[in-house]
């Protein structure tokens, strides 16, 4: 495969995240705007979403592939299930970042929009887009690392008897491992990794740095030019709706109406799946959900201790020093962003190596899709809170090394720390499925765990299985948060934050 | 006197912890072409009848009735709520635009009310470039050049220094007096006595929550009024007495 083949691959992977991209942020921006301005809509989303954003979403995948295909003409409904797969791993961080940005502004401008009778439209575009603006940016950062890195498992997939293959450089780099051509594969990986360098150094990194002031590399100029043409064609949008918002008024009967319609849709949707679930052995599937929980569970704790340990010291070092802070978020940037799958071939020599190879390797990929979550949350939204006044306290009190880490340092950044490792907790329990179970050279490593169960079902066809068991996890996970993870944060938030 | 606005028997309670409470008791009066105030204790619902005036509120009876059926209203809330992206000349330009005026048209106007508040050369500045003072005179600003007819205040001068807003006072007594605005009518909430007398034509007294129309005062000392003037004194002390009544 040539160098022609390559680009394509990468033009192909790279439209597929912008697509998702943009389709997540216009969605963050109503989901979140909804949220925050109507009751309702904030106490039925709300803890759906904070159910989705802690699930396996890949798990589900096989569900989501046979939906869109299934309704759709198959290409078609091939990149939509992959755009769909990418946006599941961008967005929920997105609209929670909007939702929280409309709910701390200052209640009284919700009464100045009403006094001077802001339309809908005007509300939109002249309050809530530019209030969430920094949010977005924010976990972009985040998101777009998440994209990458769950990208390839979208572009290949096998659905019992058939395999899916999409264009794309997740395809092209596995393709080239698996048929040993291995110039074409590490020619993929080098094309993967500067395409991933470049968005963020050209892209997202200048448009952090405009609002904070982080250690991130960066290069302003491109970003300045499309900015300014992002801007205008927004610019457009929004004269054009407000201009459509004073000449026609949308009786309330007609979105009350639309929104029903879709209840109805959804609801129907639901339940017929929810049939279909029930018409499965529930038992046996039950059975072994329980037996491999545990695996996971591990797993998934051990990896959640080595990211805090890994994330507070390259987080103090950034503190310490800038010049260390501008290798860790740039390297943090790469290494969260190499898609999960790239990470077997790239090590297979670790892999195929011992017994324990494929354990060590199972690890990297979930450390990959777990302690960046946390890295990124402490440097962006915990050193921030370090105050001044606490540094001279320090330097005129003489306070330094672990003293200074334990009264200063640490009770600083740990609100950040608390939402961080709700985030990695998450990107642990998706990353499980990726990193369980995998197929490499036409050999199988099974690690165990309900990961690796997901995918023994997804190879066997078992659409239904599959569905119940992520449902299954769901559950588990949506448990442990009530129980574990709520009184975590409510201890935090009482304890660490304010004056 | 024709009025403007007939407050008739408004009344409000508000919920909390599940308990009804009381706020506005059957409130009636009417206000015309004039600068009313309306005085009253702390937490006693002035401000919850100037949002139900506003329309932000719902009164649980009684109605509010406005003479002029389509008569704007610019509102001067107690802090600035400026948005933080936008200049001074956009925040004043908003509602003028969200209303449907081009942008061009709505910065002109914006520019005239900026200059009134003595504003002209800082329409570039963002809100965090101003100081408290400047950006409730952005607050007024915008208030008028969507040209009311009634301007509704919520205790305008209560975030200010007592330097700055002694001069904020004269300045919007100045604009009422010579006419150079749109706005026929005011009504301001506060709970100065001072602020009150030196400044409304009358005074609407509350008394404590729930809140019933204590006293209506006219004023009638010609503008400027000296505080230390016997007139003054005189009024003073009878607002002192139905206010601790």
């Amino acid at each position: 495969m040539g160098i022609l083949d390559l680009m394509v691959a990468l033009g192909y992977s790279l439209a597929r995240m912008l697509v998702a991209y943009i389709i997540s942020v216009l969605l963050a921006l109503l989901v979140g705007t909804a949220m925050a301005r109507n009751k309702l809509i904030e106490a039925v989303t709300l803890p759906i979403l904070d159910i989705l954003q802690s699930i396996p979403i890949l798990g589900f995948f096989p569900v989501v592939l046979v939906f869109f295909v299934g309704n759709l003409p198959k290409p078609f409904g091939l990149e939509a299930s992959a755009v769909f797969l990418i946006i599941t791993s961008l967005v929920w961080n997105m609209i929670f970042g909007v939702y929280a940005s409309i709910k701390s502004l200052d209640p009284s401008i919700f009464d100045m929009a009403q006094v001077y009778s802001f339309g809908p439209a005007s509300k939109f575009f002249y309050i809530y887009t530019p209030a969430s603006k920094s949010a977005l940016l924010a976990n972009t950062l985040v998101s777009w690392a998440g994209g990458w890195f769950f990208l390839t498992s979208a572009e290949v997939i096998s659905l019992g008897e058939e395999e899916y293959k999409l264009r794309g450089i997740g395809t092209f780099i596995l393709e080239s491992f698996n048929s040993g051509d291995y110039i074409s594969f590490y020619m993929g990986i080098g094309g993967l990794i500067l395409t991933i360098l470049l968005t963020y150094i050209i892209l997202w990194n200048p448009a952090i740095v405009f609002l904070w002031n982080l250690p991130l590399l960066n290069i302003k100029i491109v970003y300045e030019k499309l900015s300014s043409i992002v801007s205008m064609l927004w610019n457009f949008i929004k004269e054009v709706f407000i201009f459509i918002e004073k000449k026609i008024t949308v009786p309330k009967v007609f979105s009350k109406a639309i929104g029903l319609f879709f209840a109805v849709f959804i609801l129907y949707y639901l339940l017929n799946s929810f049939a279909g679930l029930l018409s499965s052995d529930i038992y046996d599937v039950a059975l072994n959900f329980a037996r491999e929980l545990p695996t996971s569970l591990f797993h998934v704790s051990l990896i959640l201790i080595i990211s805090f340990l890994l994330s507070l010291g390259i987080s103090y070092a950034t503190y310490k020093s800038r010049e260390m802070g501008y290798i860790f978020t740039l390297s943090g940037e790469l290494l969260a962003s190499i898609p999960a799958i790239i990470w077997w071939p790239l090590l297979a020599q670790i892999a195929l190596a011992s017994s324990l190879g494929p354990y060590l390797v199972s690890l990297i990929v979930l450390l990959q899709g777990a302690a960046w979550y946390l890295f990124f949350n402490i440097i962006i939204f915990g050193l921030s809170n370090i105050r001044r006044e606490h540094e001279e306290l320090a330097q005129v009190y003489k306070i330094k090394g672990w003293y200074f880490v334990r009264t200063i340092f640490l009770p600083s950044i740990f609100p950040a720390v608390a939402s961080g490792l709700l985030s990695a907790w998450g990107g642990a329990w998706n990353a499980t499925v990726v990193a369980e179970y995998v197929v490499l050279s036409g050999r199988t490593f099974d690690m165990g765990g309900v990961g690796a169960l997901l995918n023994r079902y997804t190879v066997e066809g078992k659409t239904t299985e599959v569905a119940l068991t992520a449902l299954l996890l769901s559950l588990v996970i949506v448990i442990i948060n009530k129980m574990v993870w709520s009184r975590i944060f409510s201890r935090i938030s009482s304890g660490y934050t304010g004056e | 006197m024709q009025p403007v606005i007939s407050v008739r028997n408004v009344v409000k309670t508000f919920k909390e912890g599940g308990k009804a409470l009381l706020v506005l008791d059957g409130i009636t009066f009417d206000i015309g072409e004039e600068f009313v105030a309306i005085l009253g204790p702390s937490g006693c619902g002035k401000t919850t009848l100037l949002r139900i005036i506003a329309g932000l509120e719902k009164a649980d009876s009684g109605e509010i009735v406005f003479t002029h059926k389509d008569a704007q209203i610019g509102f001067v809330f107690q802090s600035p709520t400026l948005l933080p992206w936008m200049t001074v000349l956009e925040n004043v330009a908003l509602p003028l635009r969200v209303r449907g005026t081009s942008w061009r048209e709505a910065e002109e106007k914006a520019r005239k009310y900026l200059s009134l508040v003595g504003l002209q050369s800082f329409e570039n500045f963002y809100p965090r470039e101003l100081s408290g003072g400047m950006k409730q005179r952005v607050n007024i600003a915008r208030a008028l050049a969507i040209e009311p007819l009634i301007l509704l205040m919520d205790e305008p001068f209560s975030q200010l220094d007592p330097l700055t807003a002694e001069s904020l006072r004269s300045e919007v007594l100045d604009m009422w007096q010579w006419g150079v605005t749109s706005v026929r009518t005011i009504v301001m909430v506060t709970h100065n006595v001072d602020e009150a007398i030196f400044m409304a034509d009358r005074l609407v007294i509350f008394t404590a929550r729930p809140a019933k129309v204590a006293a209506i005062i006219p004023v009638e000392i010609p503008r400027p009024r000296d505080r230390r003037s016997p007139e003054f004194q005189k009024i003073e002390d009878k607002v002192y007495e139905y206010i601790s009544a």
